[in-house]
């Protein structure tokens, strides 16, 4: 074993990067059988998470709402954590603390008795309650269950206020499917349980934004109003995931922003649904559409030059309002920052992951800036993803150094595998949870989807629209020019 | 309307045969537009109706070709008289979750569409006692609305009866599911009837209806044919129209009120079964 000793001090900076040597000397390489994914039982650094924090993350995004999660206390804990390691604020998060006893009988006194808990003690406008596994498989009645709770509640404090506070139930057992899955799940269940009538036909649009940040739902309003354009945004996590920091409030404390209830209980009014993720939010949109005939318009991510277009020209036609010359401006801006960079990012070599609606966004993106994406990897497989990202690479082949190589599921060893195997790689565009592979590769990571919890500020700044891709653009550019380029003013920008 | 009916009862009892039976005697004699649903495991609800054909189950199609292959062409097959079969399959014993298994299949079927309005009737068949959360499944709210337990004179199937009972009392009330009666499947024991009749009016619900014990229906059976189908002039065929007609015509659907422990045991006593 060739290991440097480490001095009392500690490792000076110039030593921090240690030479890589196989972990033994009879280090034996990877069986090439075993690299697919699919060839495996066994999942290596996965690039999804489990079902209810999808949920979990719908259910912060509206008013004076608190998820309830019918399951262990982990399930819950872990997505607290998640959440504040995300955006440095704390989420509030029932749990029904399910034991040995609860898997025996079922989480029916649980939930009963949590759910009057949570009542008395934070007064919730809307509860949003997300099964887990365990529940899932025990096979709680949980419809029958919330019968009861609500029964035991008007009991305690009235028929008219256990009538002004709304359970919605959501089903996610992880097993099927991703975080993706949860989201997308929460969309449906608040608009079947909430958006109930359709009286008075309104002017207004809905939102469903799918998994982005508040930075992106604030670009997305700032969209809507340059626009003139008057909308819903369900599961609005802009401020109650990124509220100011204020002198101590009132206890129990919400914080501010969230969709309201009316608000999402008129969703079922407005003239057009934008589901700008089909795999998080489409189904929401879908039963608008199918209940109440409200056109829906799923996908594509307003990320990028013409999925932006495509958004608001969507939008344009649904409104019939024109799009301002202060958005053809911001277009303009996009469109000169890529043209001054185009030397940089044309005929670089990129491999994007994470989500597959992220994953196609940034996709088109890279491409629009001349890049060549020689890998894109989703954790979330799914037929949508695999028909879309297609016909994004068909459309750009002309330019393409490589053939591009799609996972449509799968996981990051894989992809890290593949990417071992390329001859040269400019720059990978995914979550933190890529930082590995940059750092065994040697190539730059640029942080974009979910989860960013390793730096800060990602959260708050946009990627959608004309102005998050400029943003978007700045990050790839320096992180080339950091990389690719030496500080020895050799090189003028 | 659908009626949705769940059939309960102890392991061994004659569920299935007793369910599919009746299920033909309604298409075949009254016309009725039947689907059956089986819950359990050994997917051997539904044989006789499909004349011994193995069926391809939910959870087969589930865990060889994955969950888009689940379609209702692919896993759901008409038999004798139109009747629609679909078996939710499962796990090997010993192994995995076969509740789960019950909830998967049954959510399956909704999202696809499996439970056509124009039926008139559709039965779970469920695997012997309400053992967990997944077999209690189908007397969810919005799905089976009405359960008929099929018993038999003998002590521990009466047990079983009166614990299906205890298991339903909870939902009854959320869901709105009731007993619509007990089936006797006759063993032939000593005061079979009295004691089933006494048995029910303490439970508070009726006895349905006394099949008695036939080897036509044994013969059948061997030949992968219900009764009805095998020969519908025959006495049992017609035990099972009538059978098929006082369902039909039900109107009396209760919450049971359960035995307890000691009440059973002095009720089978007064029947001389002890001795």
């Amino acid at each position: 074993m060739r290991l440097r000793e480490i001095s009392i001090d500690g490792i000076p900076y110039d030593r921090l990067r240690v030479e890589k040597i196989p972990a033994a000397p009879e280090y034996v390489p990877r069986d090439p059988e075993l690299v697919p994914a699919s060839n495996r039982s066994v999942v290596v650094n996965p690039n999804r998470i489990c079902m209810p924090i999808g949920a979990m993350w719908a259910v912060l995004g509206v008013h004076r709402a608190i998820p309830f999660v019918q399951g262990a206390q982990g399930c819950t804990t872990y997505a607290r954590y998640t959440f504040c390691r995300i955006f440095k604020e704390p989420a509030t998060i029932a749990t029904a603390s399910f034991h040995e006893d609860a898997a025996v009988f079922g989480g029916r006194q649980n939930v009963i008795e949590g759910v009057r808990n949570l009542v008395v003690r934070y007064w919730p406008e809307v509860i949003g309650v997300v099964t887990t596994c365990s529940s899932e498989i025990m096979g709680d009645d949980m419809v029958s269950f919330l019968k009861e709770a609500r029964a035991r509640l008007s009991k305690e404090i009235g028929e008219e206020k256990t009538e002004e506070i709304a359970i919605v139930l959501i089903n996610t057992p992880s097993f099927a499917g991703s975080h993706v899955e949860g989201y997308d799940r929460a969309s449906r269940a608040f608009l079947e349980s909430l958006a109930t009538t359709r009286d008075v036909p309104s002017e207004q649009v809905n939102i469903i934004p799918g998994m982005l940040y508040p930075g992106d739902i604030r670009e997305i309003k700032h969209l809507l109003r340059e626009m003139g354009v008057e909308g819903t945004v369900l599961f609005d996590i802009s401020d109650t995931l990124d509220a100011p920091l204020n002198p101590p409030q009132e206890i129990p404390y919400y914080p501010p922003g969230g969709t309201p209830l009316a608000g999402i209980r008129q969703m079922a009014n407005a003239r057009a649904t934008f589901a700008l993720q089909p795999h998080a939010g489409g189904s929401g949109a879908r039963y608008l559409e199918r209940k109440y005939g409200i056109p829906a318009f799923i996908g594509p991510v307003p990320i990028g030059v013409a999925a932006t277009d495509a958004f608001l020209e969507n939008l344009s036609r649904v409104t019939g309002r024109e799009i301002p010359s202060s958005l053809h401006e911001e277009r303009g801006r996009l469109v000169d920052a890529m043209a001054d960079t185009l030397h940089h990012t044309m005929m670089k070599r990129v491999a994007i992951f994470g989500d597959p609606d992220v994953v196609t966004g940034v996709t088109r993106f890279a491409c629009e800036l001349g890049m060549t994406p020689v890998a894109v990897s989703t954790g979330t497989p799914s037929k949508i993803f695999a028909r879309e990202i297609e016909s994004i690479l068909a459309e750009y082949k002309e330019i393409f150094l490589d053939e591009p190589k799609v996972f449509n599921g799968g996981d990051l060893f894989e992809f890290e595998e593949y990417l071992k195997t390329i001859p040269r790689l400019d720059l990978i565009l995914g979550h933190s949870k890529g930082i590995d592979i940059s750092r065994e590769l040697e190539v730059p990571l640029v942080r974009v989807g979910f989860p960013i919890y390793d730096r800060f500020g990602y959260q708050k700044k946009p990627v959608v629209g004309y102005r998050g891709a400029e943003l978007l653009l700045y990050e790839i550019v320096n992180e080339i020019l950091d990389y690719r380029y030496p500080d020895d003013r050799t090189q003028q920008l | 309307m659908t009626r949705k009916i769940a059939i309960y009862g102890k392991g061994g009892i004659g569920k299935s045969t007793t369910q599919q039976n009746t299920a033909a005697a309604l298409a075949h004699f009254y016309g009725k537009k039947v689907m059956i649903h089986g819950c359990d495991p050994k997917a051997d609800c539904t044989r006789m109706i499909l004349g011994g054909k193995p069926q391809e189950t939910v959870m087969d199609t589930l865990r060889e070709l994955g969950e888009d292959a689940v379609t209702i062409d692919r896993v759901v097959k008409t038999g004798f008289c139109g009747i629609r079969c679909v078996e939710s399959g499962g796990p090997e014993p010993g192994v995995g979750c076969a509740g789960r298994g019950v909830i998967t299949a049954i959510n399956l079927m909704e999202e696809l569409g499996a439970y056509t309005p124009d039926l008139d009737f559709i039965f779970f068949d469920v695997l012997g006692d309400v053992v967990c959360g997944g077999f209690a499944m189908p007397v969810r709210e919005g799905k089976a609305g009405e359960i008929y337990i099929v018993a038999s004179g003998e002590m521990m199937a009466l047990y079983a009866a009166n614990n299906i009972c205890r298991g339903m009392v909870k939902y009854a009330e959320q869901s709105g599911v009731r007993l619509g009666g007990i089936i006797c499947n006759s063993r032939n024991v000593d005061g079979e009837r009295e004691l089933m009749e006494e048995f029910c009016k303490r439970i508070g619900t009726q006895l349905i209806h006394f099949v008695p014990r036939d080897n036509i229906v044994q013969k059948a059976e061997f030949n992968r044919q219900t009764v009805t189908e095998f020969d519908p002039d025959c006495n049992q065929a017609q035990e099972y129209k009538e059978l098929a007609r006082k369902i039909i015509e039900n109107e009396m659907f209760v919450i049971p009120k359960p035995m307890t422990m000691d009440e059973m045991e002095t009720l089978v006593v007064k029947y001389g079964l002890l001795d």
